[in-house]
């Protein structure tokens, strides 16, 4: 992906001063969504997430007195629902999401910062249902703020709370006629650790 | 907060909030024909009919189908698995090949279909150029049950004629449209569940029929004989 080498690459030209001041965290959490689709066939049928567990790995380097820049690989292992009215709901098609972000940090209020970033989100399903031929590539938007509970230097805590939003819809979804996009908010909770260079 | 980040904060919000009014619009799924089987009978001397719909129920899935090794139908039905199989998107029928006859839900012969030995429902036949389909539906003592498994049968009339591979996947594709909840014809030759079908792959009216099928509550179950 020619983004992340851009960002890597970016790091790496960073004044020394700058990169020794470098950020890395690890987190851990859950997430949860909205649905994938509405259909209505005699009823109505609704395809919906449930909650996943996520991994986050995240740098960031200062770029201003108070702002920080960098990037956050999210990964989340999902499940989803078939909803249907009068039917027994049933598992739908499993898949795993990674997203490639780039945002910015900065602070709010006391410990609290906030973050802001885009990047790609890459589906990854059991090529079964509404993934049959595969998982897209999107564009997400992201957002969230984390709080710090700084440990021994150079090690701290922090709780984070995401959003993100994309754009959903599959090749599958496309040739069996549906029309537009299906917007999909997530919401994601986490506790991680961070490690800041001195 | 500073007042550009403030700003910036306040934008992106407002970017979202723009954007983020969409939906997956379904497509409309309009069938011209009718999928139900309509079974006549005789009640205190008045004549009714049976307005018989069937799909495979979710412990069901997936089907599991005996195909005859002859004439290469094990691979015809593959193929058709495969035509019907991404027509269902949330899962709905799915179908697998098994080497026991006795554990099947459907099988599939590859000779003429015997004499109808069964009092109510109905055979629906496929007459292609140079092959010949057909499936039963037994539907029982009690009118609504289907009897299980299903025979279907697809085998060639004229077994050296030059498009033959194509006719036995035209064929076995249709029986398996039937076997899979689609219990009548369709009156368009356009259709690949027309009666003297041509068509390779199922229409929009195909696979709106067989769509419907599985989301209409069905009125006929299986029972194993």
């Amino acid at each position: 992906m020619r983004k992340p080498t851009l960002a890597l690459l970016l790091a790496a030209l960073l004044p020394a001063s700058l990169a020794g001041q470098a950020r890395y965290s690890l987190a851990v959490g859950a997430m949860g969504g909205t649905k994938l689709l509405t259909d209505q066939i005699f009823e109505d049928i609704k395809v919906t997430q449930v909650l996943a567990p996520t991994v986050t790995l995240g740098a960031n380097f200062p770029v201003s007195k108070r702002e920080r820049a960098g990037f956050e690989v999210s990964f989340a292992n999902w499940k989803s629902r078939v909803v249907e009215t009068g039917e027994p709901t049933i598992e739908g098609p499993a898949y795993r999401t990674l997203s490639v972000t780039f945002g910015v940090d900065g602070p709010l209020f006391s410990r609290l910062t906030y973050h802001g970033g885009a990047g790609l989100l890459k589906y990854f399903p059991d090529k079964q249902g509404i993934f049959l031929t595969g998982g897209p590539l999107l564009l997400v938007l992201t957002g969230g703020v984390d709080y710090h509970f700084p440990l021994r230097a150079p090690f701290g805590l922090f709780a984070r709370a995401r959003y993100d939003y994309h754009r959903f819809s599959t090749d599958e979804l496309q040739s069996a006629g549906f029309a537009r996009t299906q917007d999909v908010h997530r919401v994601g909770l986490g506790l991680g650790i961070e490690y800041q260079r001195p | 907060m500073n007042r550009p980040t403030l700003f910036a904060a306040v934008g992106a919000t407002a970017i979202i909030g723009a954007i983020a009014c969409s939906d997956l619009l379904p497509p409309s799924r309009v069938v011209s024909y009718d999928w139900r089987l309509i079974v006549p009978f005789d009640s205190g001397g008045q004549s009714y009919a049976d307005t018989l719909s069937f799909h495979w129920p979710r412990s069901s899935i997936p089907v599991k189908i005996w195909v005859e090794d002859s004439f290469n139908l094990p691979d015809r039905i593959r193929e058709g698995i495969a035509i019907w199989k991404p027509i269902f998107i949330y899962g709905e029928w799915d179908a697998v090949l098994v080497s026991d006859s006795t554990k099947a839900d459907v099988i599939v012969r590859g000779i003429q279909p015997p004499p109808i030995g069964f009092a109510r429902g109905s055979r629906v036949h496929a007459m292609a150029r140079s092959c010949f389909g057909a499936t039963d539906v037994d539907t029982g003592a009690t009118r609504f049950q289907l009897l299980i498994p299903i025979h279907s049968y697809v085998y060639p009339s004229l077994p050296n004629a030059p498009d033959i591979l194509q006719c036995m996947q035209i064929v076995a594709a249709h029986e398996l449209g039937h076997s899979l909840g689609i219990l009548e014809e369709s009156p368009d030759s356009l259709d690949l569940m027309f009666s003297n079908p041509t068509v390779t792959l199922p229409s929009a009216n195909d696979t709106a029929a067989a769509i419907n099928a599985y989301h209409y509550p069905a009125n006929m179950i299986p029972v194993w004989r």
